[in-house]
């Protein structure tokens, strides 16, 4: 039997304890927002030739947002996403960004390229992180560390998807690329001829005319060179169009031809379709994976784009928003405009290092702005659909 | 000074300089995109000075508005006198090349861009000393006996060689105020974006300074600066929801504009009209 | 010589649609005394027309009415903007330009946000058909050989009505002088609307064409082509007819050469050098302007 002094004593003891622990959990908790919402701006290219890629990205950014929400938003408080278009013009992006970058905790965008090359010195400057998660490492890596490199450096990441392919091929000795002078495709198509060579592929180049209206010529011209398969670094509508001006001149073993990732776009399956039978491509993401989460996007995503199934690039800003989430509820940030440069830098340096993250088709961890684990997957394309080859890691 | 308010008034400089710049040849009937060639050679040459060669902003400026003048220059000894639409297409042509030229040059960066253009103090003062120089010229230009020339080639040709107007060598001075203006323009340009992309400078740019030219008032150089505060303000006023929709809004407003006021916002009567008042209203002080 | 036959054949298929545009551009230049920017764009547009009719049917007869349809009605619906602008501005064709660039801006942005989400659309493979000639790297498709010869009997078509009919005669009039045609009779207005409805007439026959030609079509492609066509114009000659007709063909053969030989994004640059360098020696076009 337990005294009376013993059991005063035992429920003293389990008090202090409970104490302890409630102290101790309250000390761990992230302070709690004040925020009324948590305004987060996008700024993206809502008008002008690519409007349609923007208007997907917002898509994916404001359904990350609505689907936030319903489970009680950030720390008790509803997320909103703003949209702020740029267009593509540099200038309209600098003073969209200098309309956030006093008073915004952490923002989404710019896009595309130009934007980003105009805006973000302004971010940097004012110490805004901004998450230009639709560009390459070439780009991001100018901004650092007020952004962060959503794919791992070009040449070790794309290299080994073009080697894959070739290995795929064993007979394949001399390849051809079509190559658009945008942006960053320039060396996403180094990165290809390199990974090319590293199984002893030869690679030559045809450049595709930005403006051009017909790819007759330009097919006769690759063709003359008598390759062994082609490979594609331009815009979705041109690869579907070169293909199907490779079909009319004959070319008819498609598994000699791998499109590249940015092309991984609806016009491609639209522009190209049974044209495309038998092509690879490699991309980021394996939109034929059946996780509950992936199955709800890709329906609301089909039901507001009229049956269409989301594309590579439409997840990225769904990810960022949960990245963005998880940051704010994992550490102190409040919200409060007082405290805004130092809880900038919290979400900041929470991001760029953020471990296992969750995201809607992988799992992955960043170092210093940059994923440490992240590969890319090598399809082939049947009737419209993408069937995974293999999963290639990218190169250390 | 808030960041919103710093750039929207650099830029209202700016494109005050490039709408003028396309004013000036008008005056003589002649679109002149050729102008924003000569803003993308000079921004590309300021920004690789500034940024390489560490030269100092003031040499950048005055090497900027050669640049720009040089451009100009050397089409003007064909086209000085050309129709406009010739003008128009070699404007286009040339940019186009120029464009070319610059993707293909890894040393200003090529497709990817030339970025780490390093800031200048006070540039929004120094812009509007600027802008408020180049107005002054362009006025006096406008109120001498080379003004009144370019206003009788626009309205016929013919007549004004009648007269004794040398419509080429007149044509010429147009076409070149105009390279300095969109030189200068263009170092502006690049000290306050700190970096470029070969893609900016496309049709687009030329169709937001047309709407801002002759939505002010192609008559007088005041209309732009009317008009580019208010386009420059409206896509920062336009709520979200209709961002998207921005394209067609300029576009609209061009169109109504051009419909219901053919001059633009501000036109000559009405300056005339405005300045007899003024005048009427001293003398009456007066007597 | 079989890579130049090859590209001879491509060019030539493009050109003739370059000839299209560009007739029924310089017609209503001459006729309307307007630059008609928006013209390629509004080809486009009918493109996408097309593109709604064959999700319903597949009777060629209708697609190409309902082409043709929509490019007159749209035509014909923006000329009372235009006559307005002549009323307010005077015949100043500079003017019509801005707002004719205003109206393509328009046209474009319209069909990137409303139009097939503003992904680009995509005609039925048997629309373009299959190869109906193939031998080493010279080929010939079912959408070429509609694009050329649909090309030629348009073309001949538009000066079998302009040189050898009456109402030919009356648009020719106008164009050298309209105020003596109004007197002698000739009904001004009801004219430069059968300029804009005959220009529609031949931009739906041209999107046809040019949909069984590319078998796809998206939002952009009227300002890739609006530039082209706008030089080619002026390189022959604002308004020259004739001249439009060799420097749009001319213009089609230039660039798929320039693809096929020059050295890649440098094969446009160099064809625009080569235009820059006539233009400079001949500015008011190879063959003097009309309008």
């Amino acid at each position: 039997m337990m005294g009376k002094h013993t059991k005063s004593f035992a429920g003293l003891l389990i008090m202090a304890v409970l104490l302890v622990c409630l102290a101790g959990s309250s000390l761990g908790a992230p302070s709690a927002a004040v925020v009324d919402q948590w305004e987060i701006p996008f700024l993206n290219c809502l008008t002008g030739p690519i409007a349609s890629i923007g208007e997907y990205m917002a898509w994916s950014a404001h359904r990350a947002a609505y689907e936030i929400n319903q489970k009680g938003g950030i720390k008790g408080k509803p997320v909103k996403i703003v949209d702020y278009d740029t267009g593509v013009s540099p200038e309209k992006a600098v003073e969209q960004m200098a309309r956030i970058v006093n008073k915004s905790l952490v923002s989404l965008g710019p896009v595309p390229e130009a934007c980003i090359m105009a805006a973000m010195p302004l971010a940097v400057r004012q110490g805004l992180f901004s998450m230009t998660a639709s560009t390459t490492y070439e780009y991001s890596t100018q901004f650092f560390p007020w952004t962060l490199s959503w794919y791992p450096p070009t040449d070790k990441h794309l290299a080994p998807a073009a080697a894959a392919w070739a290995k795929e091929q064993p007979k394949m000795k001399k390849v051809i690329q079509f190559v658009e002078k945008w942006a960053c495709w320039p060396s996403m198509a180094d990165a290809h001829a390199d990974g090319l060579a590293s199984v002893g592929v030869e690679t030559f180049t045809v450049e595709v005319p930005t403006d051009a209206v017909t790819f007759g010529p330009l097919v006769v011209r690759a063709l003359a060179q008598k390759p062994d398969g082609f490979m594609f670094t331009c815009t979705s509508e041109k690869v579907a169009k070169i293909i199907i001006e490779l079909e009319k001149y004959g070319w008819k073993d498609k598994s000699k031809i791998l499109i590249f990732s940015s092309a991984d776009d609806m016009p491609l399956y639209t522009t190209g379709r049974d044209s495309l039978n038998g092509c690879y491509i490699y991309a980021y993401f394996d939109g034929a994976k059946e996780t509950p989460r992936w199955k709800t996007f890709k329906e609301n995503y089909k039901k507001d784009h009229g049956g269409l199934d989301p594309t590579s690039l439409s997840t990225i800003y769904y990810d960022c928003v949960y990245m963005i989430k998880r940051a704010i509820e994992e550490t102190d940030v409040t919200g409060d405009p007082k405290k805004l440069k130092a809880e900038r830098i919290m979400i900041r340096d929470y991001i760029r290092n953020m471990q296992d993250f969750d995201g809607i088709q992988m799992a992955w961890s960043m170092k210093d702005g940059i994923p440490s684990d992240k590969g890319s997957f090598l399809f082939v394309i049947e009737n419209g659909i993408k069937k995974c080859v293999t999963y290639v890691e990218a190169w250390k | 000074m808030s960041p919103v308010l710093y750039y929207f008034l650099s830029f209202t400089g700016i494109n005050i300089l490039m709408c003028w710049s396309l004013y000036l040849p008008y005056r003589v009937g002649q679109l002149h995109y050729l102008t924003v060639a000569c803003m993308l050679a000079s921004a590309y040459f300021s920004g690789f000075a500034a940024r390489e060669w560490s030269w100092p902003f003031a040499l950048i400026v005055v090497v900027g508005i050669l640049i720009g003048i040089l451009i100009c220059l050397i089409p003007s000894f064909a086209i000085g006198d050309a129709p406009c639409f010739t003008v128009v297409i070699i404007g286009l042509t040339i940019i186009f090349i120029l464009k070319t030229a610059v993707e293909n040059s890894p040393a200003l960066g090529g497709t990817i861009g030339f970025f780490g253009i390093p800031q200048v103090n006070h540039l929004l003062p120094l812009t509007y000393l600027l802008v408020v120089y180049a107005g002054a010229v362009i006025y006096r230009i406008d109120h001498s006996r080379l003004g009144r020339a370019a206003s009788v080639v626009f309205v016929d040709k013919n007549t004004a060689a009648a007269l004794g107007i040398d419509v080429k060598r007149l044509g010429m001075f147009f076409q070149v105020a105009a390279g300095a203006l969109a030189g200068l323009a263009g170092t502006l340009y690049a000290f306050l974006i700190g970096g470029l992309f070969p893609e900016f400078f496309n049709l687009g740019v030329i169709g937001t300074l047309m709407c801002m030219l002759f939505a002010g008032g192609h008559t007088t150089m005041w209309g732009v600066i009317v008009s580019v505060p208010i386009l420059e303000g409206m896509q920062l006023l336009l709520p979200s929801a209709i961002a998207s929709w921005r394209q067609v809004i300029y576009a609209l407003t061009l169109i109504v504009i051009v419909l219901v006021l053919p001059g633009g916002l501000v036109t000559k009567r009405m300056l005339l009209r405005l300045k007899g008042k003024v005048s009427g209203g001293i003398s009456k002080c007066n007597n | 010589m079989e890579i130049f036959a090859a590209q001879l054949l491509n060019g030539l298929s493009l050109g003739s649609m370059y000839v299209l545009l560009v007739l029924g551009f310089n017609l209503m230049l001459l006729v309307a005394k307007i630059i008609q920017f928006a013209y390629p764009h509004l080809v486009v547009l009918s493109m996408y027309v097309c593109w709604g009719v064959l999700r319903h049917t597949d009777n060629m007869l209708l697609v190409v009415l309902a082409s043709v349809a929509s490019c007159i009605v749209v035509n014909v619906a923006i000329e009372p903007i235009f006559r307005l602008l002549a009323k307010r501005h005077g015949l100043d064709i500079n003017v019509s330009f801005v707002v004719s660039m205003s109206m393509a801006l328009l046209i474009t942005d319209v069909m990137s946000h409303l139009l097939n989400y503003g992904y680009p659309i995509a005609f039925p493979t048997e629309w373009v058909g299959k190869s109906i000639f193939s031998s080493g790297l010279i080929a010939f498709s079912a959408g070429q050989a509609y694009a050329l010869f649909g090309g030629i009997a348009a073309v001949a078509a538009f000066f079998y009505l302009l040189y050898r009919t009456r109402q030919g005669r009356v648009l020719r009039a106008i164009s050298e002088n309209s105020l003596l045609s109004s007197i002698i009779g000739i009904p001004i207005i009801k004219t430069r609307v059968l300029s804009y409805a005959i220009a529609g007439l031949l931009g739906g026959l041209t999107a046809v064409m040019f949909a069984r030609l590319l078998g796809s079509a998206s939002p952009g492609l009227g300002d890739f082509v609006g530039m082209k066509v706008v030089a080619a114009s002026i390189l022959a000659g604002l308004g020259n007819l004739k001249g439009g007709l060799v420097c749009g063909l001319l213009l089609g053969i230039a660039e798929s050469m320039a693809i096929g030989y020059l050295a890649g994004s440098w094969s446009n640059a160099i064809a625009f050098m080569m235009m820059l360098v006539i233009m400079l020696i001949k500015p008011e076009g190879l063959f003097g302007i009309e309008a």
